[in-house]
């Protein structure tokens, strides 16, 4: 799998960022830029410079699930994968985002292992259908 | 109440008891008209029993709006009070907590991050040689600095609970001058709508005993949803 995947993480605290970050790095993935909302976040993407976001939903300004909406209604973006990593747990809240077109959920807290795992099933679900 | 309200229906009080006396007043008549002593001195104590009676109920009702009127004032200090000055203080307070948490996370973060080299190096040895002896226990000191550090770095955990405590407590007082206040007006002020949560900006963190519901427990349990649609 390639390592050379652009992410970008959108959080709006600078320690879940900065987790995340590190546990791409020690996935291997070294090409991570950070935004700490939607709104920051929708502009960055719409430079066509990225290839997989991972997003919280309860931000400011605009929330994750806002962002998942906009990113499905772009034309160029509406294939990037999503990943939710929030501490959003209610069951109508993960079937609002997946009926929004959420790529995978991960609730907080979570281990580096449950991060991995729905990292590479999004990338080898994307394979498959590319292959 | 203002004054002309007041003299009005000090009025309206005082026909009320014209109309109740008057039976009384023509008994008391009749019995001067016929000499009877007896019966003018009976009738005369009735009036008087009456005129006092009115009087303490007066008193008690005048007393009781004194008491509401100082038990609203004392309410209405404190919720000003509680609204100009603790309410923003306890803002800035949480914001400090923020920062608290904020900073020791990062500083935690920053030695585990100083760690992993130190560790890389012990592992794999500098570049491509084996780790000298020397080497190795200057970074064993290295490494036992940064846990120490990081130990340190936890304190944040009684500052902050201290400032949240303090809150809880301003939390309980706004509590309960707000209850004394809807106690007083009663049903005077009409309920607003009930406010509807605006489920785009999320619930944040699932808190035990507070959050009830439908919210899933475990990793498991989202992975278990997802895949029963489609995911």
């Amino acid at each position: 799998m390639s390592k050379d995947l652009r992410f970008l993480v959108v959080d709006d605290y600078s320690t879940m960022r900065r987790i995340i970050k590190n546990l791409l790095q020690d996935l291997g993935y070294a090409n991570i830029a950070e935004a700490d909302d939607g709104k920051t976040a929708l502009p960055m993407l719409q430079t066509g410079n990225y290839d997989f976001v991972v997003t919280d939903w309860n931000m400011p300004v605009m929330p994750g699930l806002d962002l998942l909406k906009a990113i499905r209604a772009d034309g160029k973006l509406k294939g990037l994968p999503v990943l939710m990593v929030t501490a959003e747990a209610k069951r109508e809240q993960i079937v609002e985002a997946v009926q929004a077109g959420v790529s995978g959920y991960v609730v907080k807290p979570f281990t580096a292992e449950v991060l991995k795992q729905k990292l590479e099933k999004i990338l080898q679900t994307r394979a498959a259908a590319a292959g | 109440m203002n004054s002309t309200t007041l003299r009005a229906a000090a009025h309206d009080a005082s026909q009320r008891n014209l109309e109740r006396l008057r039976p009384l007043l023509e008994r008391l008549t009749t019995a001067v008209a016929a000499g009877d002593a007896a019966e003018f001195e009976h009738l005369l104590d009735d009036l008087v029993h009456a005129r006092r009676k009115d009087l303490f109920a007066e008193l008690r009702r005048l007393t009781s709006q004194v008491r509401t009127a100082l038990e609203s004032f004392q309410c209405d200090a404190r919720l000003t009070d509680l609204a100009e000055k603790e309410v923003p203080d306890a803002r800035q307070r949480l914001q400090h907590v923020l920062k608290l948490t904020d900073d020791a996370a990062h500083q935690t973060m920053d030695l585990i991050e100083r760690c992993g080299p130190l560790v890389d190096m012990l592992v794999t040895g500098p570049g491509k040689r084996p780790v000298g002896a020397k080497e190795a226990a200057a970074a064993v000191v290295s490494l036992r600095r940064n846990l120490s550090e990081m130990h340190l770095a936890q304190g944040y955990q009684d500052l902050t609970g201290q400032i949240i405590r303090g809150v809880i407590t301003l939390v309980d007082e706004v509590e309960s001058a707000l209850s004394g206040l809807l106690r007083l007006v009663g049903d005077a002020v009409p309920a607003a709508p009930a406010r509807t949560s605006a489920p785009n900006t999320g619930y944040g963190p699932v808190v035990p005993g507070v959050d009830h519901g439908a919210a899933v427990q475990s990793q498991q349990d989202v992975d278990a949803l997802l895949s029963g649609l489609g995911l």
